[in-house]
């Protein structure tokens, strides 16, 4: 990972992280305002229900005074003849919007009923106890009709007329049309649990509007009647989420008759904060798009310099050691670090050549004294056997010829040796490039060592030949590899003066073949390897230095590769890999 | 049984004349103005007790006849003694016209007009607004006073009876709805003491030993009789009538203390229906004869006896298939502007010929 790519991904995950962490922040702020702000309108509208209750409590009251205050009522009360009056009660609750309405005389029977007609002469025998009924005021009572079982909001007034009574108890039903007449804001809704009967009932749950979730109201409700106390809870999840808030409702005789339940959506609160994690979500992405353009132009000044230093580097390593980074006019480290760059490639450059001039010059004393070496040897027989010559001429005539053609050989053969010398010289001079053709490297090994067997006899070396039978043919100049062959063996019975055994071993690798010719001789050390192949350099006492150096020549030339493997007194194998 | 109640009105305005002639002698004013308040006294009342004829009677019923010809039974068909049909608009409207030809004479009126389906609130309202001069009128509603109205009640010729549903095969369901029942909170308050608790077919006026049947409640027996019986507690009563829905209202009531519920409603094929059955007949025999065909009953054996007609009554009320529980009288509001009458008979039959009409409609 590039230091730009390293840097931008730095960049990107610090932005990211920052609008992150004021998203969260932000809607975590938002929550607790809407909370609060949730609080006070539960509260405000429960606070509306309790006046919207009390208000319809006294309208109850008044009422109910109103018709047992009415002449009509006192007539009832004092009439012989009540059932005369059975369908009155209908009459007046139309006329003072009352939903129930009875009528019930001194012995609590029942004159007359709207909300059932028919119950005229049944007895309420929870009227005729010692109640103050005008001090109690409306209260919740549980109202049996003729066809079902209710919540009611009642007031009892008492008309008295000389010694008889009229009970006049009239109220509303709490059901969906109560709720429905409550003004709730957005999002709200009222619900009335009537507890009529003993356990659970579902049925009794009301609602203005949807049909209200009770399995999911159910724990509040019981909780709720079970500690005659208001609670608050949240049910469901999500935007289905809704937070209740319980209210009992007692009837007057301390039992708990209903439960009144404000719900509030948690929907709004889910979409605002989707619509802030969307918002959240767009400005990371814009943010995080810009700080990657951002970062990318950053990066790209701050990495520049670097880019061009770490190019400049790689370069004086490959060898180019003429190199220099672009002058940087900042004074920053960066600058810094160029324009020491440039000073130190600039001193390579200088003190290669130093080296160059002073290993050339090394070369040359080297080559000379290897010429002064192998030329001084042939010719200081030649100076011997000329001057053999003068000195036979001059003292020893008649034996001059024989002299002569004895030292003609010596020369010849002396002259030879010289143009041996100077053609082993001149063939390294001149290395041809290779003729590439497709060769078989068990047949050029096995054809290349038959050459040598009288000399290895010779030399009482065991020759030993290991080919490997799936050997592929590879393209190279036969020749040439044959003359690299050749000196690895000559240098090989050279390293085993005293006899051993040589190996010749060809082995196919993955794309190519191995070569490889082994020694028992005495090895190489370490520094011996390292410079075994360079021109000139031989640890014999004849020899030119050349013939591993024309060996890494010619696989050079193959895009080959040769390597040495030696310990002292272990021997040394040579390894040609050709691809 | 309720008399019928002459028309008042006339009865006093005929009566004014005579009062005041005696009043006149006692006081011995002078004559002559005595003798001329006296004869435009007389001569007004004259005017306003003397029939005339002309005028047309607007009646309304509830009843829709909706056969295509004018009925042959029924008070309809009683008018044809002394009318002729002119105009037959099946179940909304029919159009008698005065018999020149009649047995006892020429009616003083010369149409009646027969308003049909016309539930009993609409015929008060049109009666007090002078829409109607003759109307049916809900036994049950409590009979304000009003200036000039009149009421013509006949004998109770109706029964109002609980018939169960042959499928209701558990006698001790029936008995116990029967024993359930309570008629005089009924007849008391529903019916405003109107007609008579009955728990015979016949009225007592009819039989003589109707008091013989038994009419009190025992609601403990009952409740033992529901808890015992095997079938269902659950009973459909069907109310053809809406006038008679409050009745069914407090039957319901009065079920639910026995254990049983019934339910009111217009279901057609109900378990326990709750119908009136017309008393056609002088006759006792041919009167129950004629209600145990309307309610449905098996025909009762041939009665020549008292004693024979009661135990055949007995019969048909065994098993309590049937719970009789009020005899209901036909009971009419009448308009001011009619005169002469009572138009109604004890038997609830109609007597229009001798009504005439005041004023304009």
């Amino acid at each position: 990972m590039t230091l730009r790519i390293r840097l931008l991904l730095i960049f990107t995950v610090a932005v990211a992280a920052a609008v992150g962490v004021v998203e969260w922040s932000v809607t975590l702020n938002t929550r607790e305002a809407f909370e609060r702000t949730e609080t006070q309108r539960v509260n405000a509208l429960v606070a509306q229900f309790q006046q919207e209750y009390d208000r319809r409590k006294q309208e109850i009251v008044q009422a109910v005074t109103r018709i047992a205050e009415s002449p009509e009522a006192t007539d009832i009360a004092i009439s012989a003849s009540p059932a005369d009056y059975y369908r009155v009660a209908e009459r007046l609750a139309a006329t003072n919007g009352l939903e129930l309405l009875e009528l019930v005389d001194g012995d609590g029977v029942i004159i007359s009923s709207a909300e059932w007609p028919a119950r005229f002469g049944y007895k309420e025998d929870w009227l005729t106890g010692d109640t103050d009924w005008k001090s109690l005021g409306a209260f919740l009572k549980r109202e049996e009709l003729q066809d079902k079982v209710t919540l009611s909001l009642v007031a009892v007034a008492v008309t008295t007329a000389g010694d008889r009574k009229l009970y006049v108890v009239g109220g509303q039903q709490l059901d969906s049309q109560f709720l429905s007449s409550l003004v709730l804001p957005e999002g709200m809704r009222a619900l009335l649990y009537r507890n009529l009967d003993s356990g659970f009932d579902a049925s009794q749950l009301l609602t203005a509007g949807s049909t209200p979730p009770s399995h999911a109201l159910r724990s509040l409700i019981e909780q709720v009647l079970r500690e005659k106390r208001p609670l608050t809870a949240t049910l469901g999840q999500g935007a289905a989420a809704e937070v209740f808030h319980a209210q009992p409702l007692p009837g007057y005789r301390d039992n708990l008759l209903g439960v009144f339940l404000i719900g509030s959506s948690r929907k709004e609160l889910v979409e605002l904060e989707s619509s802030l994690l969307r918002v959240g979500v767009f400005v990371a992405a814009a943010g995080i798009l810009l700080s990657i353009l951002l970062s990318w132009w950053a990066t790209a000044r701050v990495t520049r310099p670097v880019r061009n230093l770490a190019e400049s580097a790689a370069k004086v390593a490959a060898g180019n050691w003429n190199t220099t980074v672009a002058d940087t006019p900042s004074s920053d480290e960066i600058g810094l670090l160029a324009r020491a760059f440039n000073r130190m490639t600039g001193q390579l450059v200088d003190q290669r050549e130093r080296l160059v001039q002073a290993e050339r010059v090394a070369a040359w004393r080297e080559l000379a004294r290897r010429l002064a070496h192998e030329l001084k040897n042939p010719l200081f027989p030649l100076q011997i056997t000329v001057e053999n010559m003068q000195r036979a001429r001059e003292a020893f005539p008649d034996q001059f010829d024989e002299v002569f053609r004895e030292s003609s050989q010596t020369l010849l053969a002396e002259i030879s040796n010289l143009k041996q010398i100077i053609g082993r010289f001149s063939d390294f001079a001149k290395m041809p490039p290779p003729d590439m053709q497709t060769v078989d490297f068990n047949q050029l090994a096995s054809s290349t060592l038959k050459l040598f067997e009288a000399q290895l006899a010779q030399a009482r070396i065991r020759p030993r030949i290991e080919l490997d039978p799936h050997l592929r043919p590879v393209q190279a100049d036969p020749e040439q590899m044959t003359r690299a062959l050749r000196n690895l063996l000559l240098n090989a019975i050279d390293a085993m003066p005293e006899g051993g055994e040589l190996t010749v071993r060809t082995m196919a690798i993955p794309g190519g073949v191995r070569l490889e010719v082994s020694d028992t001789g005495q090895g190489l050390t370490p520094e011996e390897c390292a410079r075994l192949f360079t021109p000139y350099y031989t640890t014999k006492t004849h020899g030119t230095g050349l013939g591993l150096a024309i060996v890494q020549s010619v696989v050079s030339d193959h895009n080959g590769r040769i390597s040495v493997e030696s310990a002292p007194g272990k021997g040394a194998t040579f390894r040609i890999e050709l691809g | 049984m309720k008399p019928i109640s002459s028309p008042p009105s006339a009865r006093n305005k005929a009566r004014s004349p005579v009062h005041c002639g005696a009043g006149a002698l006692v006081r011995g004013r002078p004559i002559a103005a005595r003798a001329c308040v006296l004869l435009l006294l007389s001569a007004a009342a004259l005017c306003e007790t003397r029939p005339r004829y002309g005028g047309t009677l607007r009646v309304q019923i509830r009843e829709s006849v909706t056969t295509p010809e004018p009925p042959q039974t029924g008070p309809l068909a009683e008018l044809t003694s002394a009318f002729t049909v002119s105009q037959w608009d099946p179940g909304r409207r029919a159009v008698y016209s005065a018999d020149d030809n009649a047995p006892g004479g020429r009616p003083f009126l010369d149409t009646v007009e027969v308003q049909m389906g016309r539930p009993l609130r609409d015929q008060s309202i049109d009666l007090n607004l002078g829409r109607a001069d003759l109307v049916e009128l809900d036994p049950g509603d409590p009979q304000r006073p009003q200036s000039g109205r009149r009421v013509w009640s006949s004998a109770p010729v109706r029964l109002l009876a609980l018939v169960f549903s042959p499928r209701v095969d558990d006698a001790r369901i029936r008995e116990a709805l029967a024993l359930s029942v309570d008629r005089t909170s009924i007849h008391t308050v529903l019916m405003q003491r109107q007609g008579e608790i009955a728990a015979g077919l016949l009225p007592q006026w009819l039989s003589g030993y109707s008091f013989v049947f038994q009419t009190a409640t025992d609601v403990s027996k009952a409740r033992a009789l529901a808890s015992a019986a095997s079938g269902s507690r659950t009973l459909s009563l069907g109310v053809a009538d809406p006038a008679n829905r409050r009745i069914a209202d407090r039957i319901a009531l009065n079920a639910r203390d026995a254990g049983l519920t019934v339910i009111p409603s217009a279901i057609p094929n109900p378990d326990v229906r709750l119908l009136e059955a017309r008393i056609v007949f002088l006759d006792p025999a041919l009167a129950l004869a004629s209600v145990a065909a309307a309610l449905g009953l098996p025909q009762p054996s041939r009665a020549d006896s008292p004693e024979a007609l009661y135990l055949a009554e007995r019969g048909l009320l065994e098993g309590y298939r049937v719970i009789p529980l009020l005899h209901l009288p036909d009971v009419y509001g009448v308009s001011p502007r009619v005169r002469g009458g009572p138009g109604i008979t004890p038997g609830g039959e109609w007597r229009f010929e001798s009504l005439w009409v005041e004023g304009r409609p």
